[in-house]
């Protein structure tokens, strides 16, 4: 379903991805893991559309999307979590889950639906819908981005480091939440520190070291590898 | 009682002119971080459409309506023209765009209309005098205080309950996250413009509506309410814009009743002094803003 | 090092051959322009080295020209004239009268003190907000001169002032600010101001003071502005509050603006050529207005010219004709490439 072939990102000078390929099938959830700095985050940025593509290409069921505008990206069905998390602080969670569907603002009863079913998925959020989603704690605040995201009923999901920042017990129940969602059938790529829990969703998975792509296979086989700390740190 | 209702009239009308300015520059800064220096040129713009179509004879609620209505184009002219080319550029360039655009506007009135002051007809209604209370004031003044309190209403309205008004304060916040959710930036920042244009036109009727005439260089002084009603009331709050506004009105129409007759010329200075103590005390401004983190 | 000074020589030659020749040339509407581009090269380099250096746009500079002129008019217009050029003026300073040469240090002086007293509010502002406030600054500057008839003979205009500047004079003052310009530019307070101006929070983290050198910087900037304003009044001799106001703010950045805000080449460059646009529109101004083309006089046309140029010059070459390099620094790298 999305294709990534020899994408290359660069920040002036420096080549912060050089030229890596990979692919995510439909219902897949695929995990690029790596060190900080391999270029993960800049990967998916580039193909959320935040950040140009020096080189390469990204297709998206056969369509080149690899130039789309972030406005773009998401109306093909592409939802990004950036690492950020960027929620809206002023507006409630109510008003950034409305957000989250403005593409489909026409379609009150079935943005109305997803709202539903989004609150019901993370009871948390039910709570606070009418709080100020500043004012929530960085656990909740990443359910509310992913719930935010999942609003425009995307095809295929980019999360950037859901667990950053969050306390283990936290994280686990993040991603018991992911893989709820996988079960749902959307796609999702999945940029993780921890590679552990990535691991513990992911039915594929990539390792990003400075920039290029040093290993893939599924899941069982990349956690199976002895020297993921060399690919890691470097041999 | 007399003297404290004048008072609070007082108050309470340039309040509301003042608030108006200051929230249709803010409007354009807190989504873009960008001033606007040409802001003060749509005035400039509504105040001579009344004039050019002053003689047609038409009502004058319907040539008010296309004042407005220029004023709008030319917002979103603003927006085409200085600051969608330099964007990307950097702050600084759009500053001087938009001050480059000002003068161009200014002087493009000049040359093609006249450097001196034009007549722009006004409603009968404007001048009338209604007493409450044992004070005189010109039916205007009402006026300005019911039109900033429905547009302060409707525009408080627009932004809490409608779509747009949402993607434009999601937008003010996180510029990028809202086009990642599929808010388009373009449609954005030119609603953005096109109310500040609405702002502009219809306070600018009010506030030509005082002297009657229109001169090139009349955008300045509103220009400087909007900047100094922003600056104090914090830059990127809406709310902060409309406190800011009340604040320099209360201010000014304080100086206006109590300063000694040979100070009064002085009074801008002893206001814009008194706001520069204000940003001494507090450089961020008094109410606080949109939560950010970073330097404005 | 090497660099600067060559930047400082080529600047400042280029500044002598066009006085030397227009000398040669002897003609008066030359020696106008040309010392009327000394001065404009004075105000435009105070302004560079603070909004070069600091990245804040500042619309104050004209109103500190003002000062400087002022002040130097009052300390030199001669005691017969006082009565009757500035008839409201304090009694303790009829009696004063001093050199020009001395009156236009003074004036820097004086315009340097009223920077520093009112200024240091806008340096802790963040950018939109400092120039915000250094607008209001301009505004509160010109209510000033033009209602404080004690001083300035209010919105009228003020005669009186002795011709002590000539094309030498005006020459060697901006000579002398070039090379301010570039030796504050290259020392401890200017190098650690554009730190901060690329990366505010790292460099606080550092224990710089921002808003301290901001301070400094305008100050400095205020103190040439003041001398520029002087040297002009003794240029033209009569001036009123108006000439500090917007169009010569609006004239004065776009000197700076065309010709690169952070280089000092930018601000000599973009003197000279928006000097020769404005003299040549105002040309064409004055030919449309003898030939009586259109029914009322034609004015503004230069403005608009102007504006355009900035906006087109803003949209191409965001950083100017100079954007980041000086003169010096792109010679070197031209001979280090050809080596």
């Amino acid at each position: 379903m999305l294709e990534v072939e020899e994408l290359e990102v660069r920040y002036g000078a420096i080549r912060a991805v050089r030229g890596i390929s990979l692919r995510v099938a439909s219902g897949e959830l695929v995990a690029l893991v790596g060190a900080n700095g391999a270029g993960k985050s800049s990967t998916l940025m580039c193909i959320a559309g935040a950040l140009k593509a020096a080189a390469g290409s990204v297709h998206l069921d056969g369509e080149d999307i690899t130039s789309g505008k972030p406005e773009t990206i998401v109306r093909r069905g592409i939802a990004t979590v950036p690492e950020t998390r960027d929620v809206f602080p002023d507006l409630t969670v109510d008003e950034n889950l409305m957000l989250g569907s403005y593409i489909r603002r026409g379609d009150g009863k079935g943005v109305a639906e997803d709202r539903a079913r989004m609150l019901s998925l993370f009871p948390r959020l039910a709570e606070r819908a009418a709080q100020p989603a500043g004012t929530l704690s960085g656990g909740e605040q990443q359910m509310l981005v992913i719930a935010r995201a999942m609003m425009s009923r995307p095809k295929v999901l980019l999360l950037d480091e859901p667990s950053l920042g969050l306390a283990p017990v936290i994280v686990d129940q993040i991603f018991e939440m992911i893989a709820v969602l996988k079960k749902t059938g959307v796609t999702i790529l999945l940029v993780e520190q921890n590679v552990g829990k990535a691991l513990s969703v992911a039915d594929r998975a990539y390792v990003m070291r400075l920039g290029r792509i040093a290993a893939s296979g599924t899941a069982a086989e990349i956690g199976a590898q002895t020297d993921l700390s060399a690919l890691y740190l470097g041999a | 009682m007399t003297f404290a209702i004048q008072f609070l009239i007082d108050v309470l009308s340039l309040g509301g002119a003042y608030a108006l300015m200051a929230l249709g520059l803010v409007i354009v800064y807190g989504i873009l971080r960008l001033v606007n220096f040409a802001y003060g040129e749509l005035i400039m713009v509504a105040g001579y459409s009344m004039f050019l179509v002053g003689g047609s004879g038409l009502p004058w609620l319907i040539m008010a309506m296309v004042a407005v209505g220029m004023a709008v184009l030319a917002g979103i002219a603003t927006d085409y023209i200085a600051f969608r080319p330099v964007r990307a550029k950097s702050v600084t360039a759009v500053l001087i765009t938009s001050f480059a655009f000002s003068t161009l506007l200014q002087n493009a009135a000049l040359l093609f209309i006249s450097p001196r002051p034009q007549t722009v007809p006004l409603p009968d209604l404007f001048s009338e005098t209604v007493t409450i209370g044992g004070a005189i004031t010109p039916l205007r003044n009402l006026i300005t205080i019911a039109a900033a309190v429905i547009l302060l209403a409707l525009f408080a309205l627009l932004m809490r309950r409608t779509v747009l008004g949402i993607a434009m304060r999601a937008a003010a916040t996180n510029f990028t996250m809202a086009r990642m959710l599929g808010v388009p930036a373009n449609l954005i920042i030119s609603s953005a413009f096109a109310i500040s244009g609405f702002l502009a036109g219809v306070v600018g009727l009010l506030w030509i509506g005082r002297i009657g005439t229109v001169v090139p260089g009349i955008g300045l002084e509103p220009l400087l309410v909007a900047f100094i009603a922003t600056v104090i009331g914090g830059m990127r709050s809406l709310s902060g814009a409309v406190v800011g506004g009340f604040l320099l009105a209360l201010i000014d129409t304080t100086l206006n009743y109590t300063l000694p007759q040979d100070l009064l010329k002085f009074r801008d200075a002893f206001t814009f002094s008194l706001v520069i103590l204000i940003l001494l005390w507090r450089p961020e401004g008094l109410v606080k803003g949109p939560a950010s983190g970073q330097r404005t | 090092m090497k660099q600067h000074l060559l930047t400082a020589a080529l600047l400042a030659g280029l500044v002598i051959v066009v006085v030397l020749v227009t000398q040669a040339l002897g003609i008066r509407l030359y020696d106008r322009i040309v010392t009327n581009l000394c001065i404009s090269l004075v105000l435009v380099l105070g302004l560079q080295l603070f909004m070069g250096n600091s990245g804040i746009l500042s619309f104050a500079h004209m109103g500190f020209m003002g000062v400087g002129a002022y002040t130097s008019a009052v300390l030199t217009i001669p005691v017969q004239m006082k009565g009757m050029a500035l008839p409201d003026l304090y009694p303790f300073l009829h009696g004063v009268e001093l050199s020009p040469y001395l009156a236009i240090g003074a004036a820097g002086i004086l315009a340097a003190l009223v920077a520093a007293a009112i200024s240091y509010p806008l340096m802790r502002l963040s950018d939109a907000a400092a120039v915000i406030t250094s607008f209001a600054l301009l505004v509160v500057l010109y209510t000033a001169m033009t209602h404080w008839s004690a001083l300035t003979n209010g919105p009228r205009t003020l005669f009186g002032l002795p011709k002590a500047t000539n094309l030498h004079l005006a020459a060697l003052v901006a000579i002398i600010a070039l090379v301010g310009a570039l030796a504050f530019k290259e020392s401890r307070t200017g190098r650690l101001l554009r730190a901060s101006r690329d990366d505010e929070r790292a460099a606080a983290a550092m224990g710089v003071n921002i808003p301290a050198l901001r301070w400094r910087a305008f100050i400095l900037a205020a103190f040439f502005a003041g001398v520029g304003g002087a040297l002009w009044g003794h240029f033209i001799t009569s001036f009123s509050p108006k000439a500090f106001y917007l169009k010569e703010t609006f004239v004065i950045l776009s000197m700076l603006v065309i010709g690169g805000t952070n280089t000092v080449t930018g601000a000599v460059v973009g003197t000279f050529i928006v000097t020769a646009a404005y003299e040549g529109l105002r040309g064409v101004e004055g030919v449309l207005n003898d030939a009586k083309v259109t029914a009322e006089p034609v004015i503004g046309l230069t403005e608009i010219v102007l504006s355009l140029a900035m906006i087109a010059v803003l949209i191409l070459k965001p950083g100017g004709l100079f954007p980041t390099r000086e003169i010096g620094a792109l010679i070197a790298r031209r001979m280090e490439r050809k080596k």
